[in-house]
């Protein structure tokens, strides 16, 4: 089967997530050429193959099917075989069966390349030539214990992201629903959630409170299949209120104190963790202020969403803090597929490359 | 109609009652030393109620980040209809302010939480460890724990080493309680001394006087690991052990059904010997089970509801939630206490099952708990 046809077949079996056009960009921009793992490519005077792994060892997070779903399309997209370590099971996650749903949604020939263990093999990831695996920082330093030194390791651990408002005060109710489209997609759990809002200095908090408040219900109501919130995760969210009414922080909840979201003005300009599951912090700090206010994340921040115009400044401060992905607020959890996750090319990293230079 | 009006009826007197006891001042010794009374006396429910209304309204007024909470839950003094309603403080809050109800009277006592569920320390501060020590040894005493003839051994620091402790001071308590003396702490300095007590435990077990040896889970663990070598000692019949908290990154981490099949196979000690301590820094009172699937109970002036989080209310029996402690000893912080420790409701009593874990920026992330729930994954063998 060549690149085209697998490609074909992962369009349409799922032409939204993976639509073909945008598969088609991925090769090119990656890659070089669409066919390039089927035939030899001129480039640069000399003629180059690229060469898919046999063996991709895929070891899924358990808190985000959608990182596991897009790293089993690129190994899907590249022929190899594909080897899926599931997350366990969790009482706060459907995440395996999302992901096995997304397998037994493959046509045949796809899924003949996909295998799924619900334990770690060490055997076959001895054998495997790539290991993709997404996890906390202790996973991955335990992972990287185990992997040999002339296997690729693409790890990804903890990361998160956040939300700038440039200008709360003007603040459109479409931008604040972008924001809420930000902080509610898949329950906050990915890395590229948000876990903060930031606004700059003299921001009314009333106001701006209201206006995302709206928005965030507005969402909620919306959302067809609303997450789940069983009890570790409503301990959390419930937690985190209480802490804040105590702590004499704003907060705005839902009506009948529903435990869709939660929206907290911490006057500490420091990022702290949120609780994820809906709850977000609103934390106001200067632009020089920043980088005191995100140093305990710096490295490990993915996306800032913005709401408005980023300033030179602003970017170079972001940047400084290793932010891998500026993009619109309302768009940070859907990256094209080109985006270079953790600032790699996701499928480029996954091939080798032949090179000929007897061109004829 | 009725049940409102009586409802209404009790906490109008409550409130009246309130007003008179209000300039009750627990910064006082002979308040403290009355409230001591009431505490170790009979507590029928009616008294229950107005001493925890009592309670809660003395530290509504003093401890300002919980009154804000409790005005966010819309519960106060004057509208208290029972101690069931009392909003309880999250944990965690000790760690991130003072919870402390005499101003700027300089504490007795400040204890530190150990901190290795996430790194960052909580603070209890007591105006005098009086209340404290009252409870700590009626509460073992009442339990069946301390025994004028029980030899008692702490797999501790001192008190006097450690006096951030309390675990440490509640032992110290117990010791003084029994007028034992000698070497009864066997930590010094971060020195184990396993040899010194192996040959003391000899010495007690030849003159059959039971003995209690008391510590921490993983204190336990390093004993096992000591040990693991040498014969089993035979404690005498009254014997018992007890185990309190966690392992986090203190000793290997092994299962509770394994600490105590080896706890009991170490000391020829049967499964109810073995006992657990449930309590905190945060808390003056205790729980205590008995055996590897005991019950926890607490003694009549602490009492612990499994509630749901998400409607902050109990969760019927056999269902599971969490503990949440109202400690009528708790004077000098907060009496209601919200834990993350995972429970279920029994009809006598609740049967402790382990702590919610924590959650960390976990973005795109499998966390560690993740990990350590799979027991089939090797990478758990660390």
């Amino acid at each position: 089967m060549t690149t085209r046809q697998r490609l074909d077949l992962l369009a349409r079996a799922y032409p939204r997530l993976f639509p073909r056009a945008e598969l088609l960009g991925l090769l090119r921009a990656q890659l070089g050429h669409v066919d390039a793992l089927d035939v030899w490519i001129p480039r640069d005077g000399i003629r180059v193959r690229a060469r898919a792994p046999k063996i991709i060892y895929h070891i899924c997070a358990g808190n985000l099917a959608v990182s596991a779903w897009t790293s089993l399309a690129h190994g899907l997209l590249l022929g190899a075989r594909n080897v899926m370590k599931l997350p366990g099971d969790r009482e706060d996650s459907s995440v395996r069966r999302e992901i096995l749903d997304f397998i037994r949604g493959l046509p045949a020939p796809l899924r003949k390349l996909v295998e799924t263990h619900r334990a770690l093999d060490t055997d076959l990831l001895h054998q495997a030539e790539v290991v993709v695996a997404f996890g906390s920082d202790t996973t991955m330093k335990s992972l990287r214990a185990l992997i040999r030194w002339d296997q690729k390791f693409i790890a990804h651990g903890h990361a998160l992201s956040l939300l700038w408002l440039t200008d709360p005060k003007r603040l459109t109710p479409r931008q604040a629903r972008a924001c809420a489209v930000d902080i509610l997609t898949y329950d906050q759990l990915g890395c590229l959630s948000p876990q903060a809002i930031y606004v700059p200095p003299r921001t009314d908090f009333d106001a701006l409170g209201r206006k995302l408040a709206h928005a965030l219900e507005a969402h909620w109501r919306g959302l067809k299949n609303k997450p789940a919130r069983p009890l570790s995760v409503a301990a959390r969210i419930v937690e985190a209120r209480d802490l804040a009414h105590a702590l004499g922080h704003r907060v705005w909840l839902p009506p009948k104190n529903h435990l869709g979201w939660t929206l907290i003005h911490d006057p500490d300009p420091a990022f702290q963790p949120s609780p994820l599951h809906g709850v977000i912090y609103l934390r106001q700090a200067a632009e020089s202020r920043l980088p005191i206010a995100l140093a305990s994340v710096a490295g490990r921040i993915s996306t800032v969403g913005i709401a408005g115009r980023l300033s030179a400044r602003l970017e170079n401060i972001f940047l400084n803090l290793g932010v891998s992905r500026f993009c619109a607020a309302g768009h940070m959890q859907f990256p094209p597929l080109t985006w270079h996750h953790d600032g790699r090319s996701s499928l480029a990293d996954l091939v080798t490359w032949i090179d000929d230079e007897n061109l004829a | 109609v009725l049940k409102r009006i009586d409802v209404a009826i009790q906490a109008t007197a409550r409130y009246f009652y309130l007003l008179m006891h209000l300039s009750r001042d627990f910064a006082q010794p002979s308040v403290r030393r009355a409230w001591i009374r009431q505490l170790l006396g009979p507590i029928d429910e009616a008294k229950w109620n107005t001493l925890a209304g009592e309670l809660f309204a003395w530290q509504y007024t003093r401890v300002p980040a919980y009154r804000r909470l409790c005005l966010a839950h819309g519960v106060t003094p004057k509208n208290l209809a029972s101690w069931r309603d009392i909003p309880a403080v999250p944990q965690q809050l000790f760690k991130q302010t003072l919870l402390y109800a005499h101003g700027s009277a300089p504490p007795g006592a400040i204890y530190v939480t150990s901190g290795t569920t996430t790194g960052q320390p909580g603070r209890q501060h007591l105006l005098n460890t009086d209340i404290y020590r009252a409870v700590s040894i009626e509460g073992a005493r009442r339990a069946g724990l301390l025994a004028r003839e029980i030899e008692l051994h702490f797999l501790t620091p001192s008190p006097v080493e450690t006096p951030y402790a309390s675990l440490s001071a509640m032992f110290g308590f117990w010791q003084k309680a029994l007028r034992k003396t000698g070497p009864r702490f066997w930590i010094s300095h971060g020195h184990f001394e396993f040899a010194r007590l192996r040959k003391t435990l000899i010495a007690q077990i030849k003159e059959r006087r039971p003995i209690a040896i008391c510590g921490t889970a993983f204190s336990f663990v390093h004993l096992l690991d000591a040990w693991a070598d040498l014969p089993p000692l035979r404690l005498p019949r009254g014997s018992r052990l007890l185990e309190t908290g966690g392992f986090k990154g203190r000793s290997r981490e092994i299962s509770k059904a394994e600490l105590y099949t080896q706890l009991a196979r170490t000391f020829s000690v049967r499964d109810a010997a073995i006992w657990n301590e449930y309590g905190m820094s945060e808390l003056s009172s205790q729980a205590y089970a008995h055996g590897r699937s005991g019950l926890h109970q607490t003694p009549p002036w602490a009492r612990v509801l499994v509630c749901d989080p998400a409607t902050g209310r109990e969760v019927g029996i056999g269902k599971k939630g969490l503990v949440r402690w109202i400690d009528l000893a708790n004077v000098d912080s907060v009496l209601a206490l919200q834990t993350l420790d995972l429970a279920e409701r029994t009809p006598r009593g609740f049967r402790l099952i382990g702590r919610l874990p924590r959650t960390e920026p976990r973005g795109c992330s499998l966390s560690a708990d993740d990990l350590a729930t799979s027991s089939e994954s090797p990478i758990l063998t660390s």
